[in-house]
């Protein structure tokens, strides 16, 4: 019991991790960005790269990965978001196209079989008997105070503010004074930032393969369907119960059945409450 | 339904020339002109419901996957003929596409792309887990019972499905049906505002998708002897799906079946260079420069391309 509660905080935390900057691009822009799991998978690579193809130090891997996840965000901004402005479906289907063509580009430049990941920082420790590495726990507690500082990061700065009013309304924030298009850009590069980040963390969890860009995809999308948009409340609390329903089937029910509930659980609420559990009365 | 002489010149030129064309190419080409038939059935069905309606499904393989499991079990498991199993296999598929039906009824745009993005992982899932005495589990199922052997018979059976199907959706199409079909692509609510029910114009759109899934996953199943969960529920199957209607040309029959050809023979001519899974840089990098120079796809092209031979005024 307690090990499923302990395993369950991490893997939440993870998954929030994962899972928030693909919310703020849902929120502000309102565009279902399917490369947002490319950015993970790019962010573990180029950490992989970095830090052990190189031998470069693993804080300053991080950073690069972080960094290239920003100028990734920026350049789709400006590629393809903006060229194909306002046509939704159209950037949708473009950023699967991008999705697949960043992934063959992978295999391109690091082969196909999957590598393993050094530990971020390496290590065991036991909280009441359960083993818990330091690697995921640094991936929890990075992911607490991201998402905090997120949080403050939104309702106190102008620049957090301007994202707020862009995501209610386009036209009104644009009356006001802000720029909608520095606001989507900036958010643009946070959400890459942010994938690239928890992409370090989730291939340290598991595995660096070409293919690893679905599974966060999927979480991020039930995350941010059950949550409701434009909540990173909604985000943290949901990502709680997708990491906690995870780990008690896996050690209650079986091990295969691990996202099928998951898949359930965002079929059934977009069925009963499309607008999520704790998003806006609007669709 | 408006049929004019050139309708049927146009069809009967498409059909002579398939026909023809085991006299002109080699066997290799063939098995590859197979597969793009294959492909265009599944992108017609795609396009059917989403090209139309504007429901973008991203979870096709969904359907393709139950006719196809349905079929392969059904005559591998139970010794049911194929005659039998191809039509029940259908029938399934069409009470799958009634499930995905019910998500539509209340939601639109991304989040309808997102369900069905669920329902394809679900049943990936399931797939492995549930019965694996039945579906094979991870691995699959092999040694399911083909139709034809030879390239030449292949060919022949899969372009005869893919030019019925392609002919049935397109006189769909011209019915009234067909324009109100369109018509809930383009505005919903006014479609409701005159008077329509677009609850069941949303089932006609959905049943006929499945159907045509159902028969394309079925039939290709019976072809290729084999099934793999990770083949078929896969993200880059969708995205083939997707991207052949979209560069071809959406809301058009005969633009999903060029949009196959194109992807299939590009990725065909791109093996010689590139073996491995890096064709899907290129032909992926093709695909997306494609799409964002010309959404409307290679079809609207060509039309705009000829309307301008014919020095008519753009």
């Amino acid at each position: 019991m307690i090990q499923i509660l302990i395993q369950g905080l991490l893997l939440s935390g993870l998954y929030a991790l994962i899972a928030v900057g693909f919310t703020l691009i849902f929120s502000v822009g309102r565009i279902l960005n399917l490369a947002y799991g490319a950015y993970l998978m790019l962010g573990g690579y180029m950490y992989f790269w970095i830090s052990q193809s190189m031998g470069m130090p693993k804080l300053f891997g991080v950073v690069i990965a972080v960094a290239f996840g920003v100028a990734l965000g920026i350049l789709k901004y400006q590629l393809i978001v903006k060229t194909l402005r306002g046509d939704h479906v159209a950037v949708e289907i473009s950023t699967l196209i991008l999705a697949v063509v960043l992934q063959a580009g992978v295999v391109l430049v690091f082969g196909d079989s999957s590598k393993i990941l050094l530990p971020i920082i390496p290590g065991v420790v036991y909280i009441a008997g359960v083993p818990v590495t330091y690697n995921i726990l640094a991936a929890t507690l990075a992911s607490w105070v991201i998402l905090g500082g997120l949080y403050l990061f939104i309702k106190n700065t102008h620049t957090g503010r301007a994202m707020q009013a862009v995501s209610m309304d386009t036209k009104g924030a644009a009356i006001s004074g802000i720029v909608p298009d520095h606001i989507n850009m900036i958010t643009w590069a946070i959400s890459g930032g942010l994938g690239a980040l928890g992409g370090v963390f989730f291939a340290s969890y598991t595995q660096l393969a070409p293919s690893m860009w679905v599974a966060p995809l999927i979480i991020s999308v039930a995350v941010v369907i059950v949550g409701g948009i434009g909540s990173i409340i909604g985000t943290l609390i949901v990502a709680h119960v997708v990491g906690f329903m995870e780990v008690s089937v896996v050690s209650l029910l079986s091990p295969e059945l691990r996202g099928v509930f998951t898949m359930l659980l965002i079929i059934l609420v977009l069925v009963m409450r499309p607008q999520g559990l704790f998003g806006r009365e609007e669709l | 339904m408006g049929l004019r002489w050139y309708h049927f010149a146009a069809w009967g030129a498409f059909i002579l020339g398939l026909m023809a064309l085991p006299e002109l190419v080699s066997k290799g080409a063939l098995r590859t002109i197979i597969f793009a038939n294959y492909l265009a059935i599944f992108a017609i069905s795609w396009d059917l419901l989403s090209g139309r309606t504007g429901y973008i499904s991203f979870g096709h393989p969904f359907l393709i996957g139950i006719g196809a499991y349905t079929s392969a079990i059904l005559t591998k498991r139970f010794g049911v003929d194929v005659e039998m199993a191809i039509p029940i296999a259908v029938v399934v598929t069409m009470l799958g596409g009634l499930v995905v039906l019910l998500p539509a009824l209340r939601i639109k745009g991304s989040y309808f792309a997102l369900v069905t993005l669920a329902f394809m992982e679900l049943m990936y899932q399931l797939v492995q887990v549930i019965r694996p005495d039945l579906t094979g589990g991870t691995r699959g199922m092999s040694g399911i019972q083909t139709l034809t052997r030879g390239a030449v018979n292949g060919f022949y059976l899969s372009s005869v499905l893919m030019v019925i199907v392609a002919i049935a959706a397109w006189l769909l199409m011209r019915t009234r049906l067909g324009t109100a079909l369109t018509a809930v692509g383009l505005n919903e609510s006014a479609v409701e505002g005159s008077g329509l029910s677009t609850t069941k114009l949303k089932m006609v759109a959905f049943l006929a998708s499945a159907f045509v899934a159902g028969l394309g996953g079925a039939f290709y199943v019976h072809y290729l002897g084999s099934i793999a969960p990770r083949a078929l529920f896969d993200i880059n199957f969708v995205f083939t799906i997707i991207v052949a209607v979209l560069i071809g040309g959406a809301s058009t029959i005969i633009g999903p079946i060029i949009g196959a050809f194109f992807l299939t023979f590009l990725l065909e001519y791109l093996r010689p260079w590139l073996p491995g899974a890096e064709r899907y840089f290129i032909y992926g990098g093709i695909a997306l420069l494609l799409y964002m120079y010309q959404p409307k796809g290679i079809y609207y092209m060509l039309q705009s391309g000829w309307a301008r031979l014919k020095g008519s005024t753009s």
